[in-house]
């Protein structure tokens, strides 16, 4: 074989295996639910502020914080995540003051400015798979959550009711004793607050 | 104790300085590990092999603080970005990056570059010589492509031109742009190393990155002679610019060099002190100072470097000269 089809041939090989990585990590966007950690800028911004430091896992005193490696794309790699169904978010604000770059504003742990700044998602309640709405008394998502009464309420049988100053900490949803549960947070990435 | 025999034993203050940063890195996420089973409080539902972790922690730190959950905090992070009592540290290249992928300036993140910032512009590649966990592994990495050398391989032999690093940075600093991310995270060795020590401690084991710097101890050990630090590192390059005037620099005393030039073959950036050649690629690591037989070199306060003095005047092509004038 000549040099230059062999080169031709590598450089062919590394550009298909690259575009056929970003489509699958185009793919894997739709299929993996995750937050980014509390008081995160919204999706794009949040991107281009992280300088990928690691910081705001390491000072995370419930370990929640986890890390990209390839599966969410090279855009995202080494950036912080949460699955809440493993670790929820315990709102102890400490990666917003840890983080240099503002890609975490800091934010004082207080009520008021946790409900202002805080919009990882939004919590919904599935009710065929929810104890409480089969008539099964549970209560559970309430009980976990940092927030009641503000971000959730329960009714008749402690059947949940989200309210619209959920913040998506993810800790109903890793209370939740149904499998699969029956609250989940809908990551809200552009901060927008519905 | 003579300032000449403190400046011969700084190289191996160095070592001592550069294994400390190392082992920092290795302790802090064990550190974290710890905290997080203290703030659990359920220290009887662990693993055996976390058991050890809290324990030998606890045993570590008990001296020194009283609450782990707030008095650990006052050191985090990596040499990419720390906190160090509660002041923030951060590499003037993730500033640099973060500038060019968000296209604007945040205040609070550039005053965390200011102080690498003044001692680079002071002390020079100061970072590179001693701090940057990467320089360790590359450094033992170069001690066994000495030993594969001497053992008639055939290995890293090659030169390349040293100006490859600054395109290095400004293509970065493009794609930073282009694409809105900070790429220099991905591609500067000692925020990898911090990162994956990290990842392999307090998290799911080594990532990507990892791979990546395997492949550049392999680019040193094969090709050339510490040759990410030299041809491609953009930190190195950042470093090399800010530290081009910098105040404390190496100087050969032309009265006391022998010309044996063993400085020469110590320096592994390739450098030239026989002829009194630094130039900004030098990182003060002084291995030239410890090993110079005869005490030529030493750090002198100087914003130029000095011209070739011509051959030593211990040497045999001095005496030669000298004779031949005579």
């Amino acid at each position: 074989m000549k040099r230059r089809t062999f080169i031709q041939a590598m450089i062919s090989v590394g550009t298909s295996s690259l575009l056929a990585e970003n489509s699958r990590a185009e793919h894997n966007k739709v299929s993996l639910r995750f937050l980014r950690p509390p008081a995160a800028l919204a999706e794009d911004e949040f991107l281009s502020r992280c300088i990928r430091c690691g910081k705001c896992g390491e000072v995370c005193p419930n370990r929640c914080i986890q890390y990209f490696d390839l599966e969410n794309g090279l855009s995202s790699m080494d950036t912080p995540y949460i699955i809440p169904r493993d670790k929820g978010c315990i709102l102890c604000m400490k990666c917003g003051e840890a983080c240099p770059s503002g890609a975490i504003p800091p934010v004082a742990r207080e009520m008021h400015t946790i409900l202002d700044n805080v919009h990882m998602g939004k919590a919904v309640v599935n009710e065929e798979l929810c104890l409480s709405f089969q008539g099964k008394t549970c209560g559970v998502c309430y009980r976990a959550c940092p927030l009641q009464d503000v971000a959730i309420r329960v009714g008749r049988l402690e059947q949940p009711h989200v309210l619209k100053d959920c913040v998506g900490c993810g800790l109903c949803e890793r209370a939740c004793i149904q499998i699969p549960q029956a609250i989940r947070i809908i990551p809200d990435y552009e901060r927008a607050k519905t | 104790m003579s300032w000449t025999l403190i400046q011969r034993h700084l190289n191996k203050l160095r070592w001592l300085v550069l294994s400390l940063v190392f082992s920092m890195l290795i302790l802090l996420p064990f550190l974290h590990l710890y905290q997080t089973y203290a703030a659990a409080h359920a220290y009887d539902l662990l693993s055996p092999m976390e058991k050890t972790i809290s324990d030998s922690m606890e045993w570590l730190t008990k001296p020194f603080i009283k609450d782990p959950a707030t008095d650990l905090n006052q050191v985090k992070g990596t040499t990419w970005s720390a906190t160090l009592f509660g002041v923030k540290v951060s590499d003037p290249l993730a500033v640099v990056g973060h500038v060019a992928a968000d296209k604007q300036i945040y205040i609070p993140f550039l005053v965390t570059a200011l102080i690498p910032i003044i001692l680079t512009m002071v002390l020079g590649r100061v970072f590179c010589g001693w701090i940057c966990p990467a320089t360790l592994l590359y450094e033992l990495n170069d001690n066994l492509a000495a030993w594969l050398r001497k053992a008639g391989l055939p290995v890293s032999r090659h030169k390349l031109d040293t100006r490859l690093k600054y395109l290095v940075l400004i293509m970065g600093i493009i794609i930073s742009a282009l694409s809105g991310i900070t790429s220099f995270a991905a591609m500067y060795p000692p925020a990898i190393i911090g990162r994956e020590i990290y990842y392999a401690i307090a998290l799911s084991g080594f990532g990507a990155g990892m791979v990546f710097f395997l492949l550049t101890l392999l680019f040193d050990l094969m090709v050339t002679r510490r040759g990410f630090c030299r041809y491609v590192c953009p930190g190195g390059a950042l470093y090399s610019l800010l530290g081009r005037f910098r105040l404390l620099r190496i100087k050969r005393d032309v009265t006391q060099c022998n010309d044996c030039a063993k400085c020469n073959v110590v320096c592994q950036f390739g450098l030239d002190p026989l002829r009194d050649d630094f130039s900004q690629e030098c990182n003060n690591c002084t291995a030239c100072i410890a090993v110079c037989p005869t005490d030529a070199l030493s750090f002198t306060l100087n914003i130029k470097d000095q011209a070739f003095q011509g051959a030593g005047h211990m040497g045999h092509l001095h005496r030669k000269k000298e004779s031949e004038s005579e």
